[in-house]
């Protein structure tokens, strides 16, 4: 049987990683606390390594000593989630192996002694289906805690870095938001042109009960959206009922971020933008008479 | 000290034209230094001039990489010089076999304290460079860093941590991964592009490095265009906005999505 690794940092969020690995042996290396580790023992895996209480060390400060250990058992698949710490995790790993690394699988098949890969490139302008001899590590979207079984943890001394320390951990200012279960959206992009305006889209988000997003230059141009409101290859990804974007010409940075939505209103002026080749409903005209218009016609209606 | 940016010289896919058949013509997008790696420069910068270090440019890729174009993008932006390996085979790497490349060019020019990278590439985008870039060289790798401070074997390090932020101190080599918005970059202007010209670049050939090869062999088995969702592309004309945002709430209220 193939045997799959997958790399935790902290966060036992893994049980598409492990549906992907169904059929495989898995075993789930795990930093961070002991409730991590039983979580992810808990969560359909054969085997959990523990590396034992990081205490105050940074999780990645043992990336050196997961790759070692993960190498030594030679896996033909390493999954790990795509969250920080763990993409650390995975990049030792993938040194360790010499071990060619994807990210943006839409799925992953293990048969033959091979493991093929399906996934986008080039930020989503086309796709490929790559099958590949040797090991592979592959970044996925971790998805949710599993709730299967009980596996064994057998735990390992850990053997960190000591060259790296933490000195102050400061707490996020805001809780932070999740756009990807939101089933409606606002989504504000370049074509505002002062912030004040934002209280244009924010009432039509209002009106609708939708989240509040944008694009990209947004963030981490002008600073308008915290970052993580913005929808886009390198942020959210989401799939809404409902998806509105307002002055938003339609980068392909931004449109595969949302191509999930089920239903997509595009509101430019101008008719020749990019972004309605891929919307629902082109509303071509002025989005400081168009949002408002819309938000009464809303209300309105409710 | 010596400070060392792995930077990448890249086009930019929005401008490339995809076939229905998922095949890519980048004949129309033009390169220039991937979008995040300004960022990294900048801040490498700041460390060099607070510090005294050296400040090293580091790329690896096809033979666009050691034209004139590319290395005066690179140098105008504030590197005090560039080592470049340039080689028409090593064009479309993937991050592993970049990352491979770079820590033997790392280990090459000797004495590199830190590694300094961008967030993720403008064309594949996928984070993985600087992390397999630390495990390759044995160093402690972060990503997401907003600002770096201090001196060699002593570097204080702010980054993003769970939407809030941490300080982190350094007392050995590592590759530090800058978030996107660390800083924002100033554009080169007239004096620093002529400057450029005038900053050493070395180019090393691929024969000199000492290069780990992939340990796995990698088909392509097919390409194919974006998956992209029918849509009903269907054109709402916005003059009278009222009559139009009626038409809209009509056709989401069929839709059953309002």
């Amino acid at each position: 049987m193939s045997a799959t690794y997958i790399l935790v940092a902290g966060d036992a969020r893994i049980g598409n990683l492990v549906a992907t690995a169904v059929g495989t042996s898995i075993t789930a290396v795990v930093v961070g606390d002991r409730g991590v580790a039983e979580a992810v023992a808990a969560s359909g895996v054969e085997k959990v390594v523990w590396l034992g209480d990081p205490g105050a060390t940074p999780l990645e400060a043992f990336a050196g000593q997961v790759a070692a250990l993960t190498a030594a058992a030679r896996p033909d698949l390493v999954l790990a989630p795509s969250r920080p710490a763990d993409l650390v995790l995975a990049g030792a790993v993938a040194a360790r192996l010499s071990a060619p690394v994807y990210t943006m699988a839409s799925a992953v098949r293990v048969a033959d002694g091979a493991v093929e890969i399906d996934r986008s490139v080039f930020g989503g302008i086309a796709r490929e289906t790559l099958r590949i001899h040797g090991p592979v590590v592959v970044i996925g979207d971790g998805g949710e805690v599993g709730t299967d079984g009980g596996a064994p943890i057998e735990e390992v001394t850990g053997a960190p870095a000591t060259t790296i320390s933490v000195i102050e951990t400061l707490p996020p200012e805001h809780a932070p938001v999740d756009l990807s279960k939101a089933r409606r959206i606002v989504s504000t992009g370049r074509g505002l042109k002062d912030q004040g305006d934002l209280s244009i889209t924010a009432r039509l988000g209002e009106a609708l009960d939708a989240e509040l997003a944008c694009s990209r230059p947004l963030a981490e141009g002008v600073g308008w959206f915290r970052r993580d409101r913005y929808v886009g290859v390198t942020g959210q990804k989401v799939t809404p009922d409902l998806y509105v974007a307002v002055g938003i010409s339609g980068q392909l940075q931004h449109v595969v971020g949302a191509r999930g939505a089920r239903v997509i209103v595009v509101i430019n002026s101008d008719e020749k933008c990019p972004y309605f080749g891929e919307a629902d409903y082109c509303v071509v005209g002025d989005l400081y008479e168009l949002v408002p218009a819309l938000t009464a016609a809303l209300t309105e209606a409710n | 000290m010596r400070i060392a940016v792995a930077y990448k010289w890249a086009p930019n896919p929005q401008d490339a034209l995809v076939g229905s058949d998922g095949s890519v013509d980048w004949r129309h997008a033009k390169a220039g230094v991937s979008e995040y790696d300004p960022v990294a420069i900048a801040l490498g910068r700041s460390l060099a001039d607070a510090s005294g270090a050296e400040l090293v440019g580091l790329s690896v890729g096809g033979p666009d990489v050691a034209s004139p174009m590319a290395k005066k993008s690179a140098l105008a932006r504030g590197l005090d010089r560039a080592v470049v390996v340039a080689d028409a085979s090593l064009q479309g790497l993937g991050a592993t076999e970049t990352a491979l490349l770079l820590a033997a060019l790392v280990e090459k020019i000797g004495d590199v304290d830190v590694v300094l990278t961008g967030d993720s590439s403008i064309d594949e985008g996928s984070r993985m460079v600087p992390t397999v870039l630390g495990g390759a060289l044995g160093w402690p790798a972060l990503t997401d860093v907003r600002s770096v401070s201090g001196t060699a074997g002593d570097l204080s390090v702010e980054r993003n941590h769970r939407g809030g932020s941490q300080v982190l101190r350094l007392t050995g080599p590592a590759v530090l991964a800058a978030a996107v918005d660390a800083v924002v970059p100033g554009v080169p202007g007239v004096r620093d592009i002529l400057a450029a010209g005038k900053k050493p670049v070395e180019e090393v050939a691929l024969t000199a490095l000492v290069r780990r090869e992939l340990g796995s062999s990698v088909e392509r088995v097919r390409i194919a265009g974006p998956e992209v969702r029918d849509r009903k592309r269907r054109m709402i004309e916005g003059s009278d906005a009222a009559v139009a945002a009626h038409e809209i709430v009509a056709a989401l209220r069929a839709d059953g999505v309002i």
